[in-house]
């Protein structure tokens, strides 16, 4: 992918296409993907997949209004389509006096270890040998193995007409492997920049281990529980969190902070951050309008104190651009895309030892909104609920569904010190272990 | 078949002898041109205008046994012939550690096209006709000051796919799928209630600009905006044990949930585990378990007039035809894909598909019905003493078997001694697939029976998202736990 999409090319490209505009502004990305993916299960590869695209999205706005057109043919009739597409467009929206002058801030360097060759160059051979890594365990324990190996490599550049340029290469690998036993299952995952930092072998070892640790499961009851969230579970939560940091969801009223920041409503256990730099999860120093992303304190000791805002809703709210707008068109307002709850003080064994009576949950599935005010969310347990009493893991128990306010998990927590990140195909954050009182379970289900 | 055609033929014949020449037994190649318009209006402006192009095209390569896939979008003999031999060699990496073999070739290679009937193509309507269509709804939402916000918008398809195959496959389709909606916020001072129309995503099937005009937005809009207002006052939704009468959109979400994808037959074969799941559906449940009462018939029909996945090939070229899931309450068959139905010993019933040239075929829900019954709507509230009736899909949530549900719409009303009465908030309902299916003791006929189409479908690894159409008239199921996730 590296000579089709790399960052001389992508400029390139970003600025003949900002040269055919003749709007009053003009905005380009050029966003470039490498991405494979080796699927299993039964210790076979059912999905083997491997694709390369290269996009020019172009933004254009004339006296307050908006059009978008994009193409994915790099010819130069091609691009100047595009533009004129988009310029068509924006003659037809409706002007919006908030739509600001396109910014031209400098965006900082990526951070460490964001992009790694190895991974970029990653073939299907070195996935194979991962997947085969697990295929062993599963065999070597008598069960069957479902999950993937992946690696990517995604580049994006962003130009303006007010003069921004900013690109960014950077990579992802990760490992999501179930194991299926024959009356239970386990989970483990890993993501990282590098492929090399991801050891196969020892995560299909640890889903095989949670499978057998939760065999012959029994029946529980229901009610509030004390539980301890590994990391995909507690992610899971966040992630349905998430967008009440939007600065357009607070601005409207549907967050549960529209009442006011600078507020306790947490634990003061509790901070949260989006933080691009962290070393679990580096990631882009900008955003899709090529403004600098900043490191935002959300919640500092249980007090709310940030919304996340792009360039318009900056303006909107007159407060600071912290540089989380999301590709154009976005009707979603900005988002966090990076994440970060900081660690407590206790490793997740002391949390399980100085449990009387709990459950530890590896994962959850299929969470919904319930209730979005009160940011109340239904779903399931997973590949791994675990009874603990007097301090220790027992036995294991039928799947349990759960009906909670994230905000009284976020009342009633205590963290772990360490720190994982966790991904689903939505979000990536990292998060420690939460051990929640008083977690609601309302049903259960027959495995 | 246009000048695309004539590129593309020369383009596949290049990669299939690539392909070949590198060591698959068999391969075939999908050309997409994929054109995707969306506008949408808040709070009368808009938001969103944007028309989106991609072309590209995936080639699928078999080696003993093991798929490999790989996707470009370079229209160049260089290209085709670098994605050909990637194809080949991720199969090969895959036969290399596989301890089972799943991939076979699909057994018939045929020819044809086809064409997304429309009575007008979207594309001849004018773009300030389209906004200004939806900035006239929007602005009907705002019936009164609880109304905060105040949404609508139109998601324009258009996908030309040229499908060829080694073994002589020549197929082209252009499929034109088109869906409109609104929604009403209203926020009051510790709730937000929304009503969403038509349905809860919208209304969309295959067809043209009028299936936009049909969902009558601007009609509608005053109404759906006093019952968003109309929820901030009205009470919650009691929790209980009631009969409940669902409307035919969360009839459609309820068949989505807890039929098509356990019914979907690489899921029950573990294909999905590690993340959709699998499905408390076996191999042996065929022709022996009772998925639902009597009454309750459902139909895979890849024909569907304005179904969001009518087409008459799949995408791997297989030939589109209809077949039961479930006949009286029976189950009878599945959703297959060349692979899994041979593995059955069964012939595909052409339920493959891929978001885009860009992804790999996978089987999808593609259009299930529930086939209608002979109640007309309003008298499926008759014999209901103590109910509730619920409209408009706001929560879904299963179990990674399919077993274990529970739903919460946008609104209800309670169901006293066969009459509809007062407002409720939040209504949730929940329950277990095969026993809830049994409790369903009516069906409404054909008149209140629709073909929703759901453009939002999520399932595989990389995720791809599917349009589906789900076809059902509201039904009446007995006995039903109602109100979980507020009865603490």
């Amino acid at each position: 992918m590296a000579e089709r999409s790399g960052a001389a090319l992508r400029e390139a490209l970003a600025a003949k296409t900002l040269g055919f505009s003749s709007a009053d502004q003009t905005e380009v990305v050029v966003a470039g993907s490498d991405t494979a993916l080796t699927r299993f299960t039964h210790e076979a590869c059912n999905q083997n997949v491997a694709a390369n695209d290269l996009l020019v999205s172009v933004r254009t706005v004339i006296d307050g209004r908006t059009g978008v057109a994009s193409t994915n043919q790099l010819d130069d009739r091609s691009l100047r389509d595009v533009v004129e597409r988009s310029i068509a467009l924006a003659r037809v929206a409706t002007s919006d006096p908030l739509v600001p002058k396109m910014a031209s801030d400098a965006a900082p360097a990526a951070p460490a270890h964001a992009f790694d060759a190895a991974t970029a160059g990653a073939d299907a051979g070195r996935r194979g040998e991962m997947a085969g890594a697990i295929f062993r365990e599963a065999e070597a324990a008598g069960y069957w193995s479902a999950g993937f190996v992946a690696t990517s490599h995604k580049g994006i550049t962003v130009t303006n007409s007010s003069g921004a340029l900013a690109s960014f290469d950077g990579t992802d690998a990760g490992v999501n492997v179930k194991m299926t036993a024959p009356d239970s299952s386990g989970f483990a995952e890993a993501y990282a920049s590098g492929v090399g930092e991801l050891d196969a072998a020892s995560l299909g070892r640890a889903a095989v281990a949670k499978a057998r640790t939760s065999a012959a499961p029994s029946d529980i009851d229901t009610g509030a529980w004390t539980v301890i969230l590994e990391p995909p579970a507690f992610g899971e939560l966040l992630a349905y969190l998430s967008d009440h940091f939007s600065a357009l969801n607070f601005e409207e009223g549907s967050s549960f902070c529209s009442g006011g920041l600078d507020r306790t409503y947490f634990s003061d256990r509790v901070t949260i951050r989006d933080d691009y730099t962290h070393p679990l999860a580096p990631g882009m120093p900008f955003d899709f309008e090529g403004q600098p992303k900043q490191r935002v304190a959300l919640v500092e000791s249980g007090v709310v104190r940030n919304v996340v805002t792009d360039s318009y809703y900056a303006k909107k709210l007159g407060r600071a651009n912290t540089g989380h707008a999301l590709p154009a068109p976005n009707s979603e307002g900005p988002q966090p895309q990076n994440l970060v709850v900081d660690a407590g003080q206790k490793p997740v064994d002391q949390l399980i030892a100085e449990t009387k009576r709990g459950l530890l949950v590896t994962r959850l599935w299929y969470t919904r909104t319930v209730d979005r005010k009160r940011a109340i969310v239904t779903g399931m347990t997973r590949d791994g609920t675990l009874l603990i009493e007097d301090g220790k893991i027992v036995r294991g128990v039928h799947n349990l569904r759960f009906n909670q306010s994230i905000l009284e998990v976020l009342r009633r927590c205590e963290f772990s010190s360490e720190l994982r990140r966790t991904a689903s195909y939505s979000y990536a954050l990292v998060c420690p272990y939460a051990k929640v009182e008083g977690f609601n379970f309302s049903s259960t289900t027959a495995f | 078949m246009g000048c695309e055609t004539l590129e593309f033929e020369d383009l596949a014949a290049r990669a299939l002898d690539t392909s070949a020449a590198c060591g698959a037994s068999y391969s075939d190649i999908r050309f997409e041109i994929a054109q995707a318009e969306r506008i949408e209006v808040r709070n009368g402006i808009v938001t969103a205008l944007a028309d989106t192009t991609s072309t590209g095209y995936g080639i699928r390569a078999l080696v003993d046994g093991s798929w490999g896939f790989s996707a470009s979008a370079e229209l160049t003999n260089a290209g085709v012939d670098a994605a050909a031999a990637r194809a080949v060699a991720i199969a090969r990496a895959g036969a290399a550690i596989a301890r089972r073999k799943f991939g076979m070739a699909p057994p018939l290679a045929h020819a044809g096209s086809y064409a997304t009937p429309m009575l007008r193509d979207p594309a001849s309507v004018p773009l300030g006709t389209k906004v200004a269509h939806l900035l006239e709804a929007e602005k009907l939402l705002h019936v009164t000051p609880e109304i905060a916000v105040g949404r609508a918008w139109i998601d324009l398809w258009c996908t030309h796919k040229f499908f060829f195959s080694s073994t002589g496959a020549r197929i082209d389709q252009k499929i034109h799928q088109s869906g409109s909606g609104m929604e009403a916020m209203a926020i009051g001072a510790a709730d937000v209630q929304t009503r969403t129309y038509p349905g809860d995503v919208g209304l969309y099937q295959s067809g043209g600009w009028e299936i936009i005009e049909e969902a009558r937005l601007a009609q509608e809009a005053p109404r759906i905006a006093g019952e968003a207002a109309a929820l901030l006052r009205a009470p919650q939704c009691p929790s209980g044990t009631f009969d409940i009468v669902l409307g035919g959109s969360q009839v459609s979400l309820q068949i989505h949930e807890s039929c098509g994808h356990p019914a979907e037959l690489d899921r029950v074969m573990g294909w999905e585990a590690n993340f959709s799941g699998t499905s408390f559906l076996e191999i042996a449940s065929l022709g022996k378990l009772k998925y639902g009462s009597d009454l309750v018939t459902i139909v895979v029909d890849n024909t569907l007039d304005r179904g969001m996945a009518t087409c008459a090939f799949d995408d791997e070229g297989t030939k589109s035809s209809a077949s039961d899931i479930v006949r009286n309450g029976l189950l009878t068959g599945y959703e297959m894909s060349n692979d899994t139905a041979r593995l059955l010993g069964r012939e595909s019933n052409a339920c493959v598909r891929a978001q885009g040239w860009d992804f790999a075929p996978m089987i999808r829900m593609c259009n299930l019905s529930l086939s209608p019954g002979n109640v007309p709507f309003e008298h499926l509230f008759d014999d209901v003493r103590d109910g509730v009736y619920m409209e408009s899909n706001r929560s879904w949530s299963i179990d990674d078997h399919r077993l274990n549900f529970q739903f919460g719409c946008e609104v209800g009303w309670e169901v006293k001694n066969g009459k509809r009465g007062r407002m409720l908030k939040n209504p949730t309902y929940a329950g277990v697939t095969p026993a809830f299916w049994n409790s369903c003791d009516a069906i409404g006929d054909e008149r209140s029976w629709f073909a929703w189409g759901t453009p939002n479908c999520g399932k595989g690894e990389p995720i791809q998202t599917g349009r589906t159409t789900q076809a059902a008239a509201p039904a009446r199921f007995r006995g039903v736990t109602v109100g979980v996730g507020y009865d603490g």
